[in-house]
């Protein structure tokens, strides 16, 4: 099957006479160079270059770019501060702070959600992390800036921008059209469990939250709790 | 530990163990197995151990691959604080061994260096007493080699509080003794001492090469290393087992797949988890791309340094067209990022078989233009032949691998000494030569882009259309999305594993492949937590450019930026 093979002597050892006084062997090389430019001339897709920043390369609808946070139909962040991106980020440039939201219904927010794009690594660990589909990142590469503090961007240059991506488009992100991925439902959607759905009015109301009831999705198996948390 | 409280040794261990009893004047050495055979040695006898495993007709570990240190500080339960580890390989055996030196307990920790049995060791040696600050009495030059000559402390001991900051001026450069003194030979004018780098276009990366010339020829030189140092095994100690792939991307950036191959391999063998055909096929055939591209940069930038400007544009060409289909797959030209532990961060695009035929049509093509080129130049060939040579002793001395070792004549390929994942299901060729000089080499890698094109064309065509690339241990693998944004099992999960991490068991392993320069080893240890307690890399190029500074003596300073070329000297993984 599998051998060694000895390129020692592919390779004649001596060059001939004719490759020793150079000019036929120039010749052959100019021929290669000429093929590539004249073919290159006749067709300019093939051109291997581009011209930036006039031309734009066409990356891939995965590509790891600028990161946007995903907002509900009323327009509040999907984000509920969580701090699962942050602590799954292996460069810690993001910084999360949480609040309570006067909505019941989307429980926490962030007041603060900063990503200093100067530590950033743009591995997209953040997206495999979030749990509720708010952040993705887009094919924008185009981010420089002038000072440390510009670059830590803040939920105004975070938050998604219907130019943004219209220019750029969308990049790496959890699922991926066509791929069976359902997105978890927009609490903005959802009925109001009683009242307005503002916290404190539900407070002063006395209202008792009904029980979430518990999933029962391909991964409850006792098998695979088991071996998640083994006695 | 004790030898008695183990079970029965395996065969391997059992027979090293016998080999050991017979050594004449007794070696007191215990022998255990551990994921490799592993033996356990006193710091005094060490050096009479490591020549008899060199020496010895059935021992012969004559390749010297790793040595580094272990703090035992936070890991209660050993024996002694500090150890030094040692892996050792054996060409006509093809065995792999451990050597564990646990060390007294004192503030400067110190075992005899074995830098006159494996020269090898000399780098290795500098490195555990720049990060660990053990002392190796008889080394020759123990200086520090990674951090900065002004750096105060041993960073990876584990009470060393990381985020320290030391200053560093022009001043406090170390240079070498010799580069001071004035050699002025009878009936000759004196040598000079220049610097060659820290930043030169040749030095490909940061690289310090103070040589003493006669004329054009260089009597003596030394390298000094570390420019590019961002302490990637203390971070490792800090974040999880794959919050770490990222960091692996930029170790040797020009091939960053195999990396973090090699890497998630040595966790996924310390879980125990089974990566699926298709996910493992898929990590092939982009390691084999990325190994094409490692060396098209190779011979492309060694092109360059000895004024052929051409070639390169064509290998580069190469290097985009992979890009491209890296970047489809993961989101990432140059820091790819794709795998995981147990598989892949997504599967590969429904065009990618589509793709990678694409790429073996235009590859070879671009290869022959290059061959067309360069094969029967005149220049390159006065340039390159018989330059640099490193003969069959010196190379495995050196403790070369890769396209190196195999240039100089051992066809030592990890892919085929311990086939991984389903290189022994295809059909190719180890490629090596017997000069020894940058031709040889020049020669090797090309021969080895066209058997990687080879195994790709084979792994396409056992790749299964559909299946899963991850494995389905949830333990180890984020749930799908859809069962995390539906389902609170699966979300607990997705929660135990981005907050903790996967927790490998506690324990040791080597993990070992075939980077694009050659052996790239993984030693990890945990304490069963979500990462690593210690993880430590082999760079492959880390011995390769000890042996520089021997090579190019006698050469000119022109024939050292060609051997440089050819060294395939990749600053972050030599200096991570």
């Amino acid at each position: 099957m599998s051998g060694v093979v000895d390129v020692s002597r592919r390779v004649p050892d001596r060059l001939t006479f004719l490759q020793r006084i150079y000019l036929p062997e120039i010749f052959r090389g100019m021929a290669v160079t000429l093929r590539h430019l004249v073919l290159n001339l006749l067709d300019r897709r093939r051109m291997p270059t581009i011209q930036y920043p006039e031309q734009k390369r066409n990356y891939s609808k995965r590509f790891r770019g600028k990161h946007i946070l995903k907002a509900r139909e009323d327009g509040t962040l999907k984000c509920v501060a969580c701090y699962m991106c942050q602590q799954a980020c292996p460069a810690e440039c993001i910084t999360i702070v949480a609040g309570e939201h006067p909505k019941i219904a989307y429980e926490k927010y962030p007041v603060v959600f900063d990503i200093d794009m100067m530590r950033c690594v743009f591995c997209g660990f953040c997206v495999d992390a979030c749990p509720k589909d708010a952040i993705w990142m887009t094919r924008n590469y185009e981010m420089a800036f002038f000072s440390r503090e510009d670059a830590v961007f803040s939920i105004e240059r975070l938050r998604e921008s219907k130019e943004e991506v219209a220019t750029h488009g969308y990049g790496y992100r959890p699922y991926y059209p066509g791929d069976g991925t359902t997105p978890p439902s927009d609490a903005s959607l959802l009925p109001v469990v009683s009242g307005s759905g503002e916290r404190d009015t539900l407070r002063r109301e006395g209202v008792v939250l009904p029980e979430r009831s518990a999933g029962a999705g391909p991964l409850n198996a006792p098998s695979q709790a088991a071996k998640a948390f083994p006695a | 530990m004790t030898v008695a409280a183990e079970p029965a040794l395996s065969a391997p261990a059992e027979r090293l163990r016998e080999r050991l009893a017979s050594a004449p004047g007794g070696l007191r050495a215990e022998v255990a197995d551990r994921d490799l055979p592993t033996i356990e040695v006193a710091p005094e006898a060490w050096p009479a151990l490591a020549r008899y495993l060199r020496d010895d007709p059935g021992c012969r570990y004559d390749l010297f691959l790793d040595l580094c240190g272990v703090d035992n500080l936070k890991r209660p339960g050993q024996k002694t604080r500090f150890e030094a580890v040692v892996h050792l390989h054996s060409l006509s055996r093809n065995e792999h061994v451990r050597v564990r030196v646990p060390l007294p307990n004192s503030d400067k920790p110190s075992l005899p260096s074995v830098s006159d049995v494996y020269p090898a060791a000399n780098w290795f040696e500098r490195e555990a007493y720049d990060l660990y600050g053990f002392d190796f009495p008889g080394h020759p030059n123990l200086h520090r080699l990674l951090c900065h000559d002004a750096f105060v402390g041993h960073p990876l001991r584990k009470d060393y509080a990381p985020g320290q900051r030391w200053f560093f001026a022009e001043e406090d450069l170390r240079m070498p003794a010799w580069s001071k003194d004035t050699d002025v030979r009878a009936g000759h004018f004196e040598t000079q001492t220049i610097s060659i780098g820290p930043s030169h276009p040749a030095t490909h990366g940061i690289i310090h090469l103070v040589a003493r010339l006669d004329g054009e020829r260089i009597v003596r030189a030394e390298t000094m290393i570390g420019y590019l140092h961002r302490c990637f095994e203390k971070m490792a100690e800090k974040h999880h087992w794959n919050q770490i792939i990222p960091y692996t991307d930029r170790l040797n950036y020009v091939s960053a797949m195999i990396n973090g191959v090699g890497y998630v391999r040595t966790v996924e063998k310390m879980l125990g988890v089974e990566v699926p055909e298709r996910g493992r096929l898929v990590r092939t055939i982009l390691s084999e791309f990325t190994r094409i591209m490692d060396h098209c940069v190779c011979i492309g930038a060694n092109l360059v340094d000895i004024g052929a400007l051409t070639s390169f544009v064509y290998l580069y060409q190469n290097r985009e067209n992979v890009y491209d289909l890296l970047e489809a797959c993961c989101g990432a030209r140059l820091t790819v990022s794709y795998v995981r532990v147990g598989g892949l961060a997504v599967d590969v695009p429904d065009d990618f078989v589509a793709r990678c035929r694409g790429l073996l049509e235009s590859i070879p093509k671009l290869l022959d233009d290059v061959e067309k080129l360069v094969n029967n130049n005149r220049v390159v060939r006065s340039r390159l032949s018989g330059t640099g040579v490193v003969t069959k002793e010196q190379a495995v001395a050196w403790g070369m691998t890769g396209p190196m070792l195999r240039a100089s004549g051992v066809p030592y390929d990890v892919r085929q000494a311990r086939p991984y994942d389903f290189y022994d299901r295809f059909d190719w060729d180890v490629a090596m030569a017997r000069d020894g000089d940058n031709f040889a080499r020049y020669l090797v890698r090309l021969e080895e882009m066209r058997q990687s094109l080879k195994i790709i064309r084979q792994a396409l065509e056992i790749l299964p259309a559909k299946g899963p690339v991850n494995s389905d241990d949830w333990r180890v693998v984020l749930p799908p999305k859809d069962a995390v944004y539906h389902d609170m099992e699966s979300l607990i999960y997705h929660f135990k594993l981005v907050m903790e991490g996967v927790r490998a068991p506690a324990g040791e392993r080597y993990e070992w492949i075939e980077g694009a320069n050659g052996e790239l080893g993984y030693y990890a240890v945990s304490d069963g937590r979500g990462g690593p307690y210690r993880l430590k890399v082999r760079p492959p190029c880390f011995p390769n450019m000890a042996a520089f500074e021997h090579m190019v003596v006698g050469g000119t300073v022109s024939d050292a930026i060609a051997t440089l070329g050819t060294l395939n000297i990749i600053a972050g993984e030599l200096d991570r």
